[in-house]
């Protein structure tokens, strides 16, 4: 076998009766997409793009259905076009993409989307100085910048990481998005050149995962053209949060590898997926910027080791250096991350200070947040620069849970403490003002406390009628429960009672429709209210837990809701939506 | 206590916390005995700066506020509400 390129293009010469795609929810020997109807979908596409525009364009791609996804992107690459991938799919994201691409596709607004039925696809010239896609970084080190990738760097990543994890037909199932580069390169990529099936869906919820691996743990015994096993493309996020109540039985048995990749995993976190699963997780240090730079087992050694063809060294600052072939140049790039050399790898120690200038002083975060996560009862701790009050800093404070404050005292007792804690190394006008404590830290999809999630944590400073938001767990589609906190400077508090305020019981059901708008995605339109009661009033600098679940039938949406404190329950009840009228819009 | 400077105390409160925007501070919070900056309610330089533009347009004051007359002011609130009663235009 000719090694895995995309400039071999070896999808035009797969075996047309093999696997591409792989329902895994579908019932028995319905489970295969084959090759021919994967090339039909190719010219499906082609045949959209077409009547769309001549060849050489580049088009945006937003697409969450993997296979679909790498038709539409296949598409594109034989026509002679290139695509930029948006990071996600919000308006002011894709409006910024508009501006350097002729037109969307995919499964946002304003996208066009190819006709199910397909057509032969059209093969064209692939060379390797040719522009593959754009993507962007994730905004984690400031705001998201786009980055080219050309055929030759793609290719030089891919073959490094055929040669060290081979897919060997095994099915890629994958928890993470591709329109990142880890994505990418892990579960589209990886197997359109090695000839490997991959999931139909995204697999974002472990009863999912769970569910799957038992289904083809059963197909594979009784079916020869099954895939021979699975590998897993994950992150820190879902690996943390897999729950021991599910069955993991199959896991051992059918998973060969684990994949983690977009920020560190942590040693109880790798330990944790490790028992579950059966497989130790093999972690990916890299950036969008720089490409995949080393890997690690952790139950081998908290070292990471250079990918084939990366050289890395450091300087006097700690600072790594890297040379690599996925990278653009080739000359020798310093980043931001500290090391210590050890052996044939390195430890990483932390990013390098980041600097920032508050009021006029010159401040390091990275020493303030060092300074409070060495107080007792704290977990973690990031000090962020908010843009709207650059005089002001905030900080975002993971505490051990018998920590947490759940009444105005104990949050300004807390406060208190911190700033005297801080003030024994730092002047007083650098010290955070805003403060926002978490149980767990809060992170986006790729686990990283990116810039939307600290904007999010600090809205309510902007807008006084909303609470304050502390994170989210969601358990799948239709459940989730945040933390919430209640403003002291709330507008509607104010003068509700002048010497008791409390939140008014119509202000909680607004706020409890709009964060099932945002976080579960209801779209009806509010119908009634049933069974609503608040026990327990709710007052400033209290601390909630929200819990929220929706249940469907053919008309309606209801979604039931309960806020509990230590002191009681503040809000039950279920809010009725009727399904929106949907307006056909050419 | 007059009545009057009790209402103008509650107003200087809110004026403190809106100015400032003092998330986790009540007007319960702020004693009118107890310091304003470094202990207490722990303000501070900038602060100071923001608070005397606060008084200036709320009540034409005009203060100097690096001068020790208006660190003075500025202990604690019922300074400030005295401050405030005596050379307020507006």
């Amino acid at each position: 076998m000719t090694e895995a390129s995309l400039l071999g293009a070896p999808w035009r010469t797969a075996s047309l009766d093999q696997p591409a795609g792989w329902r895994c929810d579908a019932p028995a020997a319905s489970e295969a997409v084959t090759w021919r109807a994967f090339h039909e979908r190719i010219g499906a596409w082609q045949v959209l793009l077409d009547t769309l525009a001549t060849p050489g364009r580049r088009w945006l791609l937003h697409l969450k259905d993997p296979l679909e996804f790498a038709a539409a992107l296949i598409a594109c690459w034989e026509r002679g076009d290139s695509v930029v991938l948006p990071a996600d799919d919000r308006p002011d994201t894709l409006a910024g993409v508009d501006r350097i691409t002729h037109a969307r596709l995919g499964d946002v607004a304003k996208a066009h989307l190819a006709t199910p039925r397909g057509a032969s696809p059209r093969w064209g010239k692939l060379n390797a100085e040719r522009l593959a896609v754009s993507l962007y970084t994730s905004g984690s080190t400031g705001d998201p910048q786009r980055l080219n990738k050309s055929f030759a760097q793609l290719d030089a990543e891919l073959a490094t990481h055929a040669r060290l994890w081979p897919l060997e037909g095994r099915l890629v199932i994958s928890q993470v998005s591709h329109q990142h580069i880890y994505g990418l390169l892990f579960a589209i990529l990886r197997p359109l050149c090695e000839g490997a099936p991959m999931a139909m869906s995204l697999c974002r919820y472990p009863e999912t995962l769970s569910d799957w691996l038992w289904r083809l743990d059963r197909t594979r015994r009784h079916s020869q053209d099954a895939p021979p096993g699975a590998v897993l493309i994950s992150a820190p996020p879902p690996l943390e949060r897999l729950p021991r109540e599910i069955d993991w039985e199959a896991a051992p048995r059918v998973l060969k590898r684990v994949h983690s990749s977009g920020a560190a995993l942590s040693w109880a976190a790798s330990e944790h997926a490790c028992e579950l699963l059966g497989v130790a997780v093999s972690e990916i240090y890299g950036s969008s910027e720089t490409g995949g730079i080393a890997w690690r087992i952790q139950q081998q050694g908290e070292r990471w080791m250079p990918l084939a063809g990366v050289e890395v060294r450091d300087d006097c600052h700690g600072a790594l250096w890297l040379r690599s072939p996925f990278l653009s140049s080739g000359d020798w790039q310093r980043q931001a991350d500290r090391i210590s050399l050890e052996g044939d790898g390195f430890r990483l120690l932390g990013r390098s200070d980041r600097i920032l200038k508050v009021g006029g002083k010159r401040l390091s975060l990275t020493a303030m947040d060092r300074a409070l996560g060495g107080h007792p009862g704290v977990v973690q701790a990031r000090t962020v620069w908010l843009p709207e009050r650059d005089t002001r800093l905030g900080a975002i404070v993971q505490l051990a849970p018998e920590r947490l404050p759940h009444d105005h005292a104990a949050r300004r007792d807390l406060i208190e403490t911190l700033r005297r804690h801080l003030l024994a190394a730092f002047e007083s006008t650098v010290v955070p003002r805003y403060w926002r404590f978490v149980d767990a830290w809060p992170t986006d999809t790729q686990g990283k406390l990116s810039g939307t999630v600290v904007r999010r944590l600090f809205r309510d400073l902007e807008d006084r009628r909303v609470p304050r938001w502390l994170g989210v767990e969601r358990q799948d589609d239709d459940h989730c429960r945040m933390t919430l906190e209640v403003p002291e400077r709330l507008r509607y508090v104010q003068g509700h009672f002048d010497r008791h305020p409390v939140v008014p019981g119509v202000v909680i059901v607004q706020w409890i429709v709009e964060l099932a708008r945002e976080h579960l995605g209801v779209s009806g339109v509010f119908q009634r209210l049933e069974r609503v009661k608040f026990p327990t009033l709710l007052v400033p600098g209290e601390r909630v837990t929200l819990s929220l679940a929706l249940t469907h039938d053919a008309r309606d949406t209801r979604l039931a809701f309960t806020a509990r404190s230590p002191r009681g329950t503040h809000a039950t009840g279920r809010v009725v939506f009727h399904a929106q009228e949907v307006n056909h819009v050419e | 206590m007059s009545p009057v400077s009790n209402d103008l105390e509650l107003e200087l409160k809110h004026l403190i916390i809106d100015t400032l925007e003092l998330e986790d501070v009540t007007p319960d919070d702020i004693d009118r005995d107890e310091p304003l900056f470094v202990e207490g309610l722990g303000l501070d330089s900038i602060d100071a700066l923001e608070l005397g533009l606060a008084l200036q347009k709320t009540y034409g004051i005009k203060l100097d506020a690096d001068s020790e007359e208006s660190r003075h002011h500025f202990a604690d609130l019922k300074s400030l509400a005295a401050l405030v009663e005596a050379r307020r235009v507006k």
